[in-house]
């Protein structure tokens, strides 16, 4: 008589909306996903040794090249980490402009979210107009420090250079277009019945479950839960920027989806701040021409566009390279989620729940 | 002139000729509908590409000041200056389409070991074959096109029609030859032996039975109210039969136009395009049903997809946008009331069938297609059976109950 069995399928590496490397095993029968296993490793290049053997200034390069979509972020996470292992104060400026740049990094972070998730699903109109503002921080991340995606934009004690002339108003001529462009997105995404089939209820994350698995960022405020250490934990200027915590109840794809486009308004709103409010003064600290560190061991966490970015560094006596570092990676943590938001639903929707996590393979092997 | 009824050799020469004219027309139609996509969705989505490169193959990739020295070059920037008169943009993007083209032909032809050779390479030839076969039934101007002039050799007198053949079923006829294009999709996709190509297929499978069955039920509405099944006629009668009472004539209006968006998802879903595209969703199943396919054989897939995009156009203004008439849904009664013996000329001609309205109103449609693909994410492979069965047959059901009624009120 007829036998059925289940399928096995790779859904990647090389697979068009896996986002990079990553490789999905799935046991599907008909289209129904039975497990879900995700496999790592294919973009490992072992960071957290490599920053061993360099010094404190040379290792916020490699942070680049984890979330290579963020790299503001994580090099603002390495310079406050080693800042707050050597007791650093940095002057008020560089805090503004670093939260200025790491809040225009969030925004090109979720743009490219926005643009892939969107393909992911099958509108791809949104991908290029989401690249096309893209393109215009990229730009001006160039004119800051002359990298467009690999930025190692701060140093340790706070800014090689100062803003360059006309910096201010190329960033205000984005901020003035960009709240349109947010709307743009909205008219072919928000109410769009299709869009609404394909993401209200898909890939259910729950805060308890959320919380259990350690997942961070716009996921776990999409599952209701309002932690966001840029109000929790302040640091660089957040304390003194006001903005809100997007949340949503729902802990599904179509709550992050929301979730995640107020974060990009939210986001908008405090490099306002940060250009209204810009202090004047230096921008780099007094440091010795080597930083040798004590024993003593520090975890700095930061709100990254994914979630929460953590560097752990053990220093060692007269040590110039960390003795240990770790990341706490969130696309690592949050890709955990991907099993439980999928099984026993569709293969599509494991597109979807893909997309929606918002993993960037480099972060998540590092 | 008096029509004479042609010789059995006369008729076959005729045919032919036809035969090579609409091929003709189909064949340069589905590369340039091609072409057109990219332009359309690049004016959409803001790609530069598709609306700047202006000429010569080598010419995009070539330095500015290099540009005016080389021939392509030249001929670059002749396109380009070409391409400042509105009319004439459209050469811009031109030469990626010829590229396009280009690369499909010579692009390495592999055939997988493990595949069934034999069906893997009948299978895209099925595809095709289904659907040009259709256009045999397709009548894109009611009558004669031009009549031979008598001093013509062999030919002399005879007409040229606008159509292959005046089938009376012809509906059935297209619906019939269009489904075996499936079998080509299916049997493309089992012959790869792959896993990906094998769900494309099954979902293609699952699709298109299912939205067969409420697009010719959706078809069915103007043919119970017109009482044919000949593509010709069809569009006469919608343009002349006028309604017994204006109450009549205002259902019969509203049920084609409901059944006109109807029939349209459904030609979306038969055609396998944005948002019922999951045959070959490329972000779930790679290239679906086509994944294992290159080079030639893969744009056979690709050309057939496009031809049938073609027919279902040529479908919905046949039979729900008027046809050969200016006005659809069966509006043109109306119209010809005021205007046909206008003494406008003009406003006249606008009464009579013309192969222009027809042509018109494909390549409107075909920007639909074009403009739905850039528009609207994709349903999953649940939902659309839940489309299919829950939504439109029960809806295609009630209109055609409908339809028998008005036509019985008639």
């Amino acid at each position: 008589m007829f036998k059925t069995e289940e399928m096995e399928i790779n859904l990647g590496p090389q697979h068009p909306s896996t986002h990079g490397v990553l490789r999905v095993k799935l046991h599907l029968d008909g289209e129904t996903v039975v497990r879900c296993v995700p496999m790592i490793g294919y973009l490992h290049r072992g960071v957290e040794k490599i920053c061993e053997n360099k010094t404190f200034f040379q290792g916020q390069v490699w942070t680049d090249r984890t979330d290579y979509v963020a790299s503001v972020s994580n090099n603002l996470g390495w310079a406050e980490g080693v800042e707050k292992l050597f007791g650093i104060t940095v002057p008020r400026r560089a805090h503004y402009i670093r939260t200025m740049l790491t809040e225009l990094n969030r925004i090109t972070s979720h743009l490219l979210w926005l643009g892939t998730h969107a393909l992911d699903i099958g509108a791809m109109t949104v991908f290029l107009y989401a690249f096309r503002e893209r393109e215009e921080i990229l730009s001006i991340f160039e004119a800051f420090c002359g990298a467009r995606l690999t930025t190692t934009a701060f140093r340790i004690g706070g800014l090689r250079e100062d803003i360059p002339p006309g910096f201010e108003k190329q960033v205000r001529a984005f901020q003035a277009r960009f709240l349109d462009c947010i709307d743009e997105y909205e008219i072919l995404l928000t109410e769009n019945r299709i869009w609404k089939k394909r993401t209200i209820g898909v890939a259910m994350l729950n805060a308890e479950d959320a919380i259990a698995l350690g997942v961070t960022g716009p996921v776990l405020r999409a599952a209701g839960s309002a932690y966001d250490i840029r109000k929790a934990f302040p640091y660089a200027a957040y304390g003194e920027m006001d903005f809100d915590v997007a949340t949503q109840p729902a802990g599904d794809t179509y709550a992050r989806y929301l979730v995640r486009l107020e974060e990009m308004r939210q986001a908008h709103r405090i490099v306002n701040q940060c250009l209204d409010g810009l202090p004047e003064g230096p921008v780099m600290a007094k440091l010795p021409k080597v930083l040798k560190s004590e024993v003593n061991e520090i975890y700095h966490a930061i709100e990254a566009p994914k979630g929460e970015l953590g560097y752990y560094f053990i220093g060692e006596k007269g040590g110039v390279n960390p003795y240990r570092m770790h990341i706490r990676a969130p696309s690592f943590i949050n890709l955990q989620a991907l099993s439980k938001m999928v099984e026993g639903r569709l293969l599509a929707d494991v597109i979807a729940a893909i997309g929606t996590l918002d993993v960037v393979l480099g972060e998540v092997d590092r | 002139m008096i029509p004479m009824t042609p010789t059995l050799t006369q008729y076959l020469v005729i045919s032919l000729l036809q035969i090579v004219v609409v091929l003709g027309f189909v064949m340069t139609l589905v590369p340039l509908l091609t072409f057109a996509e990219r332009k359309v969705i690049a004016y959409v989505q803001v790609r530069l590409g598709a609306t700047r490169v202006a000429g010569g193959l080598w010419g995009a990739q070539q330095g500015r000041t290099h540009q005016s020295r080389t021939f392509t070059g030249g001929l670059n920037g002749l396109m380009w200056w070409l391409g400042r008169v509105p009319v004439f943009s459209i050469l811009r993007g031109l030469p990626m389409f010829i590229a396009d083209a280009l690369k499909l032909l010579t692009k390495e032809d592999i055939v997988p070991v493990n595949a069934d050779k034999a069906v893997f390479v009948l299978s895209p030839a099925l595809a095709m074959v289904a659907a040009f076969t259709v256009f045999a039934a397709i009548s894109f101007a009611p009558g004669a096109l031009f009549y031979f002039p008598a001093s013509f050799p062999f030919l002399g007198g005879l007409p040229f029609n606008g159509f292959l053949t005046d089938i009376n079923v012809g509906l059935l006829f297209i619906l019939g030859v269009a489904s075996v294009g499936v079998y080509g999709i299916v049997l493309g996709a089992w012959a790869s032996n792959s896993k990906y190509p094998l769900l494309g297929g099954l979902r293609s499978a699952a699709q298109i039975v299912s939205y067969e069955v409420p697009l010719t039920l959706s078809l069915l509405v103007p043919v119970v109210l017109t009482g044919s099944l000949n593509f010709n006629e069809m569009s006469t009668r919608m343009a002349t039969d006028v309604p017994v009472n204006g109450l009549v004539g205002i259902g019969r209006s509203l049920l084609m136009f409901v059944g006109f968006f109807v029939y349209t998802t459904c030609g979306f879903a038969e055609t396998n395009r944005t948002p019922f595209d999951l045959a070959e969703a490329e972000n779930e199943l790679v290239a679906g049903f086509h994944t294992e396919y290159s080079g030639m054989k893969f744009s056979f897939f690709f050309l057939s997809e496009y031809a049938s995009m073609i027919t279902v156009s040529a479908l919905a203004t046949a039979f729900f946008l008027g046809g050969h008439y200016l006005l659809p849904f069966g509006l043109q009664p109306v119209w010809n009331h005021f205007f046909e013996h206008s003494s406008n000329a003009f406003m006249a001609w606008t009464c009579a069938p013309s192969i222009l309205w027809f042509l018109l109103k494909i390549f409107f449609l075909l920007f639909v297609f074009l403009w739905v693909r850039a528009t609207l994410p994709r349903y999953r492979y649940d939902q659309l059976m839940n489309v299919g069965w829950k939504f439109l047959i029960p809806y295609t059901l009630i209109m055609f109950v409908i339809a028998a009624l008005l036509r019985y009120a008639a």
